[in-house]
């Protein structure tokens, strides 16, 4: 056995000392899980899950004060709140109560009888046999989130779900998000990611599973603010039915190692709009990839990412806009922008057409470079010291990605911790108004 | 009824457009020439050999040998976006020459066929001095048969020959420079040419020296079964300019034929060079059968400071293209040019692109690539602009544009841009579309038929590409898209 497979492999034998950590369908998606990682020699990403973490196998409740966890809006915080502290589910008590008629958000662990079977495909949606890192979280899991909206409901409240890691063990946290919006409903999804334990080296996996039916609307913001030492390995696989309407956005501020992949897979018809926002400093290394995949006809697609790189900083972006034989009327654009701000950094971007259908649309667009002299000439002689209008342009820059976001206190929060963070500041999201302005408006 | 009628007409757009990319191949025959053919097959004993006919010295065949072992620990890329078949490396003969008859003394010793041959492809070699100011270095398989106007361009200090007349008069050039900008351990092709490459052309152009005329060699694969390895190296030193041009044509075959180039280029301080292809190798017929494999290595190194390297390629043959001529922007201010029209159809593949590396600061480079797709064929752009971190204020510039003639054909782009110096400014901007019914529309109402509009479109659509090419061969270039393309338009 070679050490790359062995990258994997060894989550196997883990795996293998105590195997009724999971009930129910997770059993069975483990067993699946290890069936085919075992089958697996070798994965580009292999380095990422090299390093032996620890594991949560016996479902074990973090240890940490909650108390302190829940910063991010407390006190009064009485939004539609979980918190997954590691790789465990936590309802609280706001979700439980406010959560409107039509609306399930709860563990996949204690998952009611009639969602059972939906959660079983759900966990497996987008999978392959050959992607190990989603195996092996599918392998470990022993928890995750499971929200669905039933038909025509539309859930006013975003529903937030907190990522915290507190543990001075390097743990890899396997953690899985389950959306499923029934035709015609509406939901919102805030996800946000922070580690209480800073210095210790975590891997947190975290897959997100949507399917969004026919003529339903689900939207997915994503906040990284963890620490330098943590990397993490993030897979969004999603369906859209006819007619559907899809937003992700993704802010990356601050972390150690990212691995962002998206794949999603367009029906006829529909509309999805991608996008990502990137500001790294340090050594932070962070990737984008992104696979959309267009096998019906009618369907548009913006993808929009945007990087602003410091000091020995490196970004990646891969973008593949596949448009199958067939999907007529495919109108997809993808944009990547990047700006170098300091000699150390490095960006490398692969924007990728795969194009198998003449009667399509298609365009992307990629630039790599540094602030407008010009522009920054300008501001000084209006008196705005060089560091300043530094931070103004680079705001500026990123502004129309954080636009993309469509209910206000978010856009309005994001805009300034991204301000924070180009100011030097830390951008910590504790004491975060946003889902609590929303949830009172 | 508006319906019916809507359908009809864009049924008559749809076979319009296809007759008009259904045209044959209309250079392909076989000239019957006697060739001395060394047996199929591949093991050092056969580098020996062909370095033994070529009466090559000792240094030659060490290279040769070391990149044979090296070839030998090597597999097919596989990359790429192509389907290529397994090829079976041990049935290709490695060597043919056209056999000597004491040497032709003039152009009435030379076997008429093969002056036939030459004919028939447009190159009247008699008159060329003449007629075209061109200088022909005419290569049929792999050894240069006749060289033309060496003496006016000697008299300027400019070497141009075969690249085996090179190795036994100018070995110190060839040593100095051989191997330099793509070395035997580049890729699988690469080692392969390097062991066993046939014949090929080379030029020097001394300091300061302005060559008076374009370079010419037409390439020609002829004879059945074998496999062409080609190697070109133009040396262009301080100050000195040169435009070579390349163009082929070769035979209708059933078996497909390897072709494995490599083109080396080394510019000096304030030099240009300018390369030019045409490729119209025959592409196999409408149902993929036969065609030219043409995986060719072709890279250029500006060495010199304020130095410039130009490649404009018009791909419109092969079953199989793997063909990504770079530069590598060392000097303080070189610039790198890349314009390419690639044009698929039926079952071709291409997959073919640039790379442009800046290690140089205020280094520049252009891309433009036109890719047209048509039939069931598949067209990649794959390029690389990669800005070295001790290069600053390096500027780049791509465009690629693909053009879709068929609901069956494919027209992918795969670029990598690595930028690792904050004073870099890279764009890249690509798009994909078929040729829009408006544009038609247009033609049609002023009185322009479907077919002859598609034409013009699609000249249009590759005029930037082909404006770069120098005047004779943008006719030839012209005509090219016109047979590949347009079938009875043109």
């Amino acid at each position: 056995m070679n050490s790359d497979s062995n990258a994997f492999t060894q989550y196997l034998q883990l795996r293998g000392k105590d195997s009724a950590a999971a009930t129910g369908v997770l059993d069975t998606l483990n067993s699946r899980a290890a069936d085919a990682l075992a089958a697996i020699a070798s994965h580009p990403d292999s380095d990422i899950f090299a390093p032996d973490y620890g594991v949560n196998l016996g479902h074990l409740p973090m240890q940490a004060d909650l108390a302190t966890s829940f910063r991010c809006g407390v006190p009064q915080l009485n939004s539609l709140l979980a918190v997954v502290a590691n790789d465990v589910f936590y309802p609280t008590e706001n979700l439980h109560r406010n959560a409107p008629e039509g609306l399930y958000a709860g563990s996949i662990r204690t998952i009611p009888e009639q969602f059972a079977d939906d959660a079983a495909s759900m966990l497996e949606t987008g999978i392959s046999d050959s992607d190990a890192p989603a195996l092996v979280n599918s392998l470990l899991l022993h928890d995750g989130v499971y929200i669905r909206v039933e038909k025509g409901v539309e859930v006013e409240k975003p529903v937030q779900i907190v990522n915290i890691l507190n543990s001075d063990i390097p743990l890899l946290t396997p953690r899985r998000v389950l959306i499923h919006a029934m035709p015609g409903s509406r939901i919102r999804v805030l996800l946000c990611d922070h580690s209480q334990t800073p210095a210790t080296a975590h891997l947190n996996s975290q897959i997100v599973q949507v399917k969004v039916e026919a003529d339903a609307s689900v939207e997915l913001y994503d906040i990284e603010e963890s620490s330098a030492a943590t990397t993490r390995y993030w897979q969004l696989f999603a369906e859209q039915a006819d007619g559907s309407h899809l937003t992700v956005n993704t802010c990356y501020l601050t972390g150690g190692k990212t691995v962002n992949t998206y794949r999603i897979s367009c029906g006829n018809n529909t509309d999805t709009s991608l996008s990502g926002l990137v500001i790294a400093s340090g050594t932070e290394n962070v990737s984008n990839r992104v696979d959309l995949r267009h096998t019906g006809t009618g369907a548009t697609s913006k993808q929009l990412f945007k990087s602003a790189l410091f000091d020995k900083s490196r970004g990646t972006f891969k973008g593949n806009i596949y448009v199958a034989e067939g999907a007529a009327r495919t109108d997809a654009s993808q944009s990547c922008r990047n700006l170098l701000a300091s000699a150390d950094a490095r960006m490398v971007s692969e924007p990728q057409l795969e194009i198998y259908c003449d009667d399509v649309k298609c365009s992307h667009g990629a630039t790599t470079g540094q602030l407008d002299e010009r522009a920054l000439f300008y501001m000084q002689t209006r008196g705005v010291p060089v560091e300043e209008a530094r931070n103004m342009l680079t705001q500026a820059f990123m502004a129309d990605v954080i636009d993309n976001i469509s209910f206000e206190v978010l856009r309005q929060r994001m805009h300034m911790l991204v301000e924070k963070r180009l100011s030097g500041a830390t951008a910590d999201c504790s004491s975060c108004a946003a889902c609590h302005a929303q949830s009172t408006e | 009824m508006d319906q019916t009628n809507q359908q009809q007409r864009s049924e008559a757009d749809r076979s319009t457009i296809e007759r008009a990319t259904s045209g044959e191949y209309k250079y392909g025959f076989t000239s019957d020439i006697d060739t001395d053919l060394i047996p199929a097959g591949l093991n050092e004993d056969v580098v020996r050999l062909i370095s033994h006919k070529k009466g090559e010295p000792e240094w030659l065949l060490d290279f040769r040998l070391k990149a044979f072992r090296h070839w030998l620990t090597l597999t097919p890329p596989t990359w790429a976006h192509l389907d290529i078949p397994p090829i079976d490396f041990q049935t290709i003969s490695y060597y043919a020459a056209p056999k000597k008859k004491e040497g032709p003394k003039s152009l009435d010793e030379i076997d008429p066929q093969l002056i036939d041959t030459f004919n028939r492809l447009g190159i009247p070699l008699e008159e060329q001095k003449a007629l075209s100011g061109m200088a022909v270095d005419a290569v049929l398989d792999s050894v240069s048969v006749k060289t033309t106007h060496r003496e006016r361009l000697a008299e300027l200090g400019i070497v141009f020959c075969s690249f085996s007349e090179a190795v036994r008069e100018y070995p110190d050039l060839v040593r100095k420079y051989l191997g330099k900008v793509v070395s035997y351990r580049d890729n699988f092709y690469a080692a392969l040419n390097s062991a066993v490459f046939s014949d090929g052309s080379f030029v020097y152009i001394p300091k300061g020296v302005r060559c008076p005329m374009e370079l010419s060699t037409y390439f020609r694969i002829n004879s059945a079964g074998t496999g062409q390895f080609e190697r070109t190296l133009i040396v262009a030193d301080d100050e000195a300019y040169v435009s070579y041009l390349e163009g082929c044509t070769a035979p209708m075959r059933d078996e497909n034929q390897l072709h494995a180039a490599i083109v080396e280029i080394i510019v000096e301080e304030r030099a240009e060079v300018k390369y030019s292809t045409v490729q119209n190798w025959y592409a196999g017929d409408a149902r993929g059968r036969g065609g030219v494999y043409n995986f060719v290595t072709k890279r250029g190194l500006c060495r010199g400071d304020y130095s410039k390297l130009s490649w404009t390629q018009v791909e419109t043959g092969s079953a199989i293209t793997w063909k990504y001529p770079s530069c590598i922007l060392a000097g303080e201010g070189s610039v790198g040019e890349f314009y390419s029209v690639a044009v698929t159809n039926n079952r071709q593949q291409a997959d073919t692109g640039t790379k442009m590396i800046h290690t140089g600061s205020n280094t520049r480079s252009t891309i433009v690539s036109k890719g047209i797709s048509a039939g069931h064929s598949q067209n990649s752009y794959r390029g690389l602009v990669k800005v070295a971190h001790a290069a600053e204020g390096v500027r780049n510039y791509t465009q690629c544009d693909s053009l879709l003639l068929s609901d069956t054909c494919g027209a992918h782009t795969f670029p990598v841009i690595d930028v690792a110096n904050n004073s870099a400014v890279v764009e890249h901007e690509a798009t994909t579309s078929k040729i829009s019914e408006d544009q038609i529309f247009y033609c049609n109402q002023r009185g322009i038929p479907t077919e002859e509009a598609v034409a013009l479109i699609v000249n249009g659509y590759a005029k930037e590409v082909m404006n770069k090419l120098p005047m004779e061969f943008a006719v030839e270039a012209q005509k090219l898209l016109a047979i590949t393309l347009e079938g009875s338009v043109g």
